[in-house]
């Protein structure tokens, strides 16, 4: 089957994660996420950040933590992410290197 | 069917106020949730840590499980378990409809968010006036791709498990598989949308969307940078000496490299655009050479290396000494 088209408008995005423009528009204000595009109405986001959208969400629900706090933790986590399978990669080419 | 011992599940006291019980909440969520927890049952324990929540926040509800609980919770097994396992977090994650049986056997069938609830039901509020229309469920799920498949746009199967609701409002899980165009250059990570390839809807609304997200399968001889691949190169002693030529593997068939004459065991040699597919053009190769010794050295061999020895005048600990 096809792909479907993998940018989205706002409303494509607020359906797409079951949010209202409001909530859509906080996360961005937050950094959350950085859709292309000069103001809401010329807004594209990716399917990468729908799925941030949906975490930062669900954190916000689960965790109770405010927007500001959850545009920190998103960036630590996205940060550990990074840094563990930078961790994961290096250690495989380390075994590589050390086996005979 | 087993009894759920919400109080023992978020380590309170049968008596603790409402404050105490929030605070256990956010401490066991903040260690559980899904999206932060490297737990290997992360999810399951959270599920259960949510719903004793659910529970427990709500004094009508409190009440109502606290009776059952004096009574021993009669006609409910008394051991708990771990709950069904298997689904991915993410499937359930914008319904949180998959609450046990047990806490459906007490307050009713699916779970249904309150309107202007705070902790539970959030992604489901805002969008529909109409409650009995609801999108169906998103479900997130690992797609597998060897690293030669990413060379070009390539047509996979993927098989992965939705709720299905029946006209009797049963729900089960049923197995679904697709035939997915997998567009050149994919990355590790990347996710690819299919609309409409979700759970069903409640009412007119329409199935939730399907996510992949891409898993690159680690291969048995390359090790993946960004768009570039690594490939460690075993060389003799006196190869990485003298300099060699010889073939080495690529995703795409063999190519010859060329050693230089006195290499260095961890030196990178950059192949161009050997790597993988990029959204324009390539990325490299890079050869990363190890010297490797002789399990077994003959006597022959070992006056060899004496001959060498003595000849070379290599201090390689040059730099202790100083």
């Amino acid at each position: 089957m096809d792909l479907s088209a993998q940018y989205f408008s706002l409303e494509e995005i607020c359906y797409a994660t079951q949010n209202p423009s409001q909530t859509i528009i906080e996360i961005v204000n937050q950094g959350i996420v950085e859709p292309e595009g000069a103001g809401p109405e010329t807004w594209l986001f990716n399917t990468q950040m729908i799925s941030v959208t949906k975490r930062a969400c669900r954190l916000h629900r689960d965790l109770e933590i405010d927007w500001s706090g959850i545009a920190l933790a998103i960036s630590l986590i996205e940060e550990l992410d990074q840094l563990r399978d930078e961790n994961q990669r290096l250690r495989k080419r380390l075994e590589r290197f050390l086996d005979q | 069917m087993d009894f759920q011992d919400y109080y023992k599940i978020l380590s309170v006291a049968p008596d603790a106020d409402s404050k105490t019980i929030k605070t256990a909440y956010r401490k066991l969520a903040r260690k559980y949730h899904p999206d932060v927890s490297e737990h290997h049952e992360a999810e399951e324990k959270f599920k259960q840590i949510a719903e004793a929540y659910e529970v427990l926040k709500d004094p009508k509800k409190r009440a109502q499980y606290d009776e059952l609980r004096e009574h021993g919770g009669q006609g409910y097994r008394q051991e708990q378990t771990q709950g069904t396992s298997g689904q991915h977090y993410s499937q359930s994650s914008s319904d949180h409809g998959d609450f046990s049986d047990f806490f459906s056997s007490i307050f009713g069938g699916a779970y249904q968010p309150e309107e202007g609830a705070g902790a539970h039901g959030f992604s489901q509020q805002g969008f529909s006036s109409q409650r009995a229309a609801r999108k169906g469920q998103d479900i997130e799920t690992d797609m597998p791709i060897f690293l030669e498949d990413t060379l070009a746009t390539s047509s996979k199967p993927i098989s992965y498990s939705l709720p299905h609701r029946d006209a009797q409002g049963q729900v089960s899980q049923v197995n679904k598989t697709l035939n997915v165009k997998i567009p050149a250059g994919v990355a590790e990570g990347e996710r690819i949308r299919l609309k409409g390839q979700g759970g069903q809807g409640l009412g007119d609304a329409p199935s939730g969307d399907l996510y992949l997200r891409i898993r690159l399968v680690p291969h048995p001889l390359f090790d993946v940078e960004a768009h570039n691949l690594i490939l460690t190169v075993p060389l003799a002693p006196w190869e990485a000496a003298l300099g060699t030529s010889l073939e080495a593997p690529t995703l795409s068939g063999k190519i010859k490299i060329t050693i230089p004459a006195n290499s260095q065991s961890g030196q990178r040699l950059r192949i161009k655009g050997k790597g993988l597919v990029r959204k324009q053009g390539h990325g490299d190769l890079y050869a990363v050479l190890k010297v490797v010794m002789p399990g077994s050295v003959s006597e022959e061999s070992k006056q060899h290396w004496q001959q060498l020895a003595d000849a070379a005048a290599f201090d390689p600990r040059m730099e202790w000494r100083q």
